[in-house]
């Protein structure tokens, strides 16, 4: 009887603990893993040589996605929407996660194929574009070596939202730590280099061949000389009270916005030879990108001169006549805002060089940032 | 201690979710407004009475305006500039309900630390200050202007992260802060607007209710704690008693309690680690017990001992909430109901294995078996607290516990197995 009655409860005991076993286990959600099988496309070496502009960018993007498997594909491939193109940002996962394929997991054909999409789209002049985007990438390298973290050109990734085509629309997503570039398509045309950041830490160094890296040396002059030429009055118009820590518009967020009101001095304002100047400053970041739609933003941005302001803020050093006075300490700031443009330049402390100030910059445009999404 | 027993050395089924949990949590200021160089963090503890607020400011950005020299000698800020410091924060913080009767702002206390923040860099030191927002004679705490704009009166890319830690009406118990807005300047008209904080109204009930969940988690959370109170419970299986059972849970309960309140009300404090070490002790202690017992039947006291040793670890929680003693009592219960009920499951799903393997033939060896095990996971444990490192027998531990659920389905079959070749041994008996 007492055997019985045991029995009883043991049953009934038993059918619970599986119950409760089978519902903790489904809770943690981790027993099970869903596989996916890598299918290798065979690489064919696609020549682009003959194709130009638009057309040898996608060419070469696709001869890049040849490279990959499937899975890596699905990775480089996402879908062009507004939550996606912003997440661009000078960290793996800070303010936003990058999307796209980290460089790290490329083999070095992969790479070379993916560096050659990025090639086609940027300038070939030295210290700009794509020599830019490589010495930046290897000034990382550099700081990874240094201080390691999320810095690494390893952690730099490339994403294509939307398929490349020279018919439809989509963007192209590349950059690492102090680089990040957004190159939007358009029925084989560039609508919108924009938003772009690009940054140095250390601003100049030397490497293993004894060259010298400084990749936004030419930047920091064009900006230094734009602000000397501007006569003492006009330097007093320019200086916003304040200070700046960081670029207003940073690297990374979702939410930041464009403030309404433009401050500083009205570049009509200005005489002939510092008007000359800004459109020189400008061009340091627009002429990034491939020659021919440079000189398409070159020419709406020059039409919008006259009613672009220059703003700056600390450089309290900063004088009339001496570019070199400009630029030399952390929060010295200065901002190009014009109907379109808009380029943040500033000094900030080193993070792994703290007795040194690096550079961080940030090129955005009020109409045309993530182009009708 | 809450979700500070996740990050120590303790074992933990669930921690395959902590990593998951973490992300999405520090994901949401991230995604935010947070800036690359550091923002402010600001800390809400709210009760019915009064709003404490933590602040953690970042040096380099309080240099640029505050005073520039500050960062010389970061580490001796607050004994060089104290004075000027706290009428700045002042001059830069307001609270009101009625803004022309604003709230009393009183900064309690001010130091110096480490500050990191993932998408910042190294660490930097910053400024943390506590303050007490004090709302006039019947106004709502959870309902009111904050006008702040410490460091941002100067630099115009800095922001705020305002979170709420502890919001015990609205059961927001957390060593996670809940993020709530930014306090940033806004770009269309180039201020600082006061922000509005509106929290829902909250419930004696609802703070109750969390802190019982708390009390569930407390324990889910501690299988090293778990593991204690079956081997401890392991001889008394013979007995068969569950008022027994039920007596030695309660036991520790009781202890558990008195040390809380002890500890709530500030008058010891041990430090964690020594905590955690006689913890993994008496699991060894309680182990041998099970294999020749040496606690004669005084396992109810055993478990008073571990039960007001373990109610230390938690009690600094508690005083982080700046409760009123009504809500504490309520807490306190709640807490504690929450750990016997969570107790009790635990039990119900493991002992009566034991028990039925106590009527076998089998009873003396499995329950060997198992102490032995229960011994070595322990021995790990304590080398793993004293030294500060892992070691093979406690993440060989870890790993095994991971499958707990399956553990207790296979003693479960165990216990089953054993009692049909029992029985049917002595009905073979029987029949000879």
């Amino acid at each position: 009887m007492k055997q019985r009655l045991f029995l009883c409860i043991l049953s009934a005991i038993t059918i619970t603990a599986i119950f409760i076993a089978c519902k903790k286990n489904n809770s943690s959600g981790s027993s099970s893993t869903s596989t996916t099988t890598d299918t290798t496309t065979t690489t064919t070496t696609t020549d682009c040589s003959s194709s130009t502009g638009v057309a040898k960018v996608v060419c070469l993007a696709n001869a890049f996605l040849a490279t990959l498997t499937t899975t890596q594909q699905a990775s480089v491939v996402q879908t062009l929407n507004l939550t996606n193109a912003k997440l661009w940002s000078n960290l793996p996962c800070g303010l936003s996660c990058r999307d796209g394929i980290a460089f790290s997991s490329l083999s070095s054909t992969q790479l070379a194929a993916a560096k050659a999409v990025i090639a086609a789209a940027t300038s070939t002049t030295t210290d700009q574009g794509y020599d830019e985007f490589l010495k930046i990438n290897t000034t990382d390298s550099l700081l990874y070596t240094v201080a390691g973290g999320s810095y690494g050109p390893g952690n730099y990734v490339i994403c294509f939202l939307g398929t490349p085509s020279t018919t439809g629309k989509w963007m192209l997503q590349f950059g690492g730590h102090h680089y990040a570039g957004n190159v939007t398509f358009n029925a084989g045309a560039v609508v919108s280099i924009t938003p772009s950041h690009q940054g140095v830490e250390p601003k100049s160094w030397t490497n293993a061949n004894g060259t010298v890296i400084t990749p936004l040396a030419d930047e920091e002059t064009a900006m230094a000389n734009m602000l000397s030429s501007f006569t003492s009055t006009e330097l007093g118009s320019a200086k916003i009270s304040g200070s700046y820590s960081d670029c207003l518009m940073v690297p990374g967020s979702t939410t930041n916005t464009f403030p309404t009101t433009k401050v500083g001095i009205q570049v009509s304002q200005l005489s002939s030879t510092a008007q000359a100047n800004v459109l020189l400053a400008m061009r340091r970041w627009v002429e990034d990108l491939d020659s021919a739609s440079a000189a398409a933003f070159m020419t709406i941005y020059t039409n919008e001169l006259a009613s672009t302001y220059v703003s700056y803020a600390s450089n309290t050093s900063g004088v009339s006549g001496s570019a070199s006075s400009f630029f030399t300490t952390n929060t010295d700031y200065v901002r190009i805002d014009g109907p379109s443009i808009w380029i943040e330049f500033i000094c900030q402390t080193g993070v792994v060089y703290p007795s040194q100030i690096h550079y961080h910059t940030v090129f955005r445009d009020h109409s045309r940032d993530y182009i009708g999404l | 201690m809450i979700l500070q027993s996740n990050t120590s050395s303790r074992p933990n089924i669930w921690r395959l979710l902590f990593p998951v949990f973490l992300f999405c949590t520090t994901l949401i200021p991230a995604i935010g407004l947070a800036h690359q160089s550091p923002n402010t963090n600001i800390l809400l503890d709210i009760n019915t009475k009064m709003v404490a607020m933590e602040l953690q400011i970042p040096i380099p950005e309080l240099a640029l305006s505050f005073d520039h020299n500050i960062s010389k000698s970061p580490a001796t800020i607050v004994e060089d500039y104290g004075d000027r410091l706290k009428a700045y924060l002042k001059a830069h913080i307001h609270a009101w309900v009625d803004k022309e009767n604003p709230w009393l702002i009183d900064i309690v206390s001010m130091n110096m630390d480490k500050g990191i923040q993932a998408f910042s860099g190294p660490p930097f030191w910053e400024l943390r200050v506590h303050l007490n927002l004090q709302p006039n004679q019947g106004e709502d705490t959870r309902k009111f202007m904050l006008d702040y704009d410490v460091v941002m009166h100067e630099v115009i890319n800095h922001t705020a992260l305002l979170s709420v830690r502890n919001d015990w009406e609205n059961g927001i118990i957390t060593d996670n802060p809940l993020a709530v807005g930014v306090i940033s300047r806004d770009m269309q008209t180039m201020t600082i607007k006061p922000f509005e904080v509106n929290f829902k109204k909250g419930s004696s009930w609802k703070g109750f209710t969390s802190m019982f969940r708390l009390g569930v988690e407390h324990i889910k959370n501690g299988t090293d704690h778990l593991l204690f109170i079956i081997t401890l419970l392991l001889p008394a299986c013979l007995l068969f008693s569950v008022r027994h059972l039920l007596k030695i849970i309660t036991a520790f309960t009781i202890g558990h309690s008195i040390t809380l309140l002890i500890g709530v009300l500030g008058l010891v404090k041990i430090p964690v680690q020594l905590i955690e070490i006689i913890i993994a002790v008496s699991i060894l202690v309680s182990a041998i017990n099970a294999i020749t017992p040496f606690f004669n039947g005084k396992e109810i006291f055993i478990a008073l001992g571990f039960g007001l040793i373990h109610g230390l670890a938690f009690s600094e929680t508690l005083q982080n909430l700046h409760l009123t003693s009504l809500d504490l009592a309520l807490s306190v219960l709640g807490f504690n109901l929450g750990i016997e009920a969570m107790q009790i499951a635990v039990i119900a799903v493991t002992i009566p294995w034991f028990i039925i393997m106590s009527k076998t033939r089998y009873f003396r060896i499995i329950k060997n078996i198992f102490a032995g095990m229960v011994s070595l996971a322990a021995i790990g444990w304590i080398a793993q607290r004293v030294t500060g490192n892992s070691n093979l027998l406690s993440e060989a531990t870890d790993k095994l516990l991971l499958f707990s659920p399956w553990l207790i389905l296979g003693l479960c079959l165990l216990s089953m197995t054993l009692f049909a070749i029992s029985f049917f041994l002595s009905r073979f008996d029987s029949l000879k």
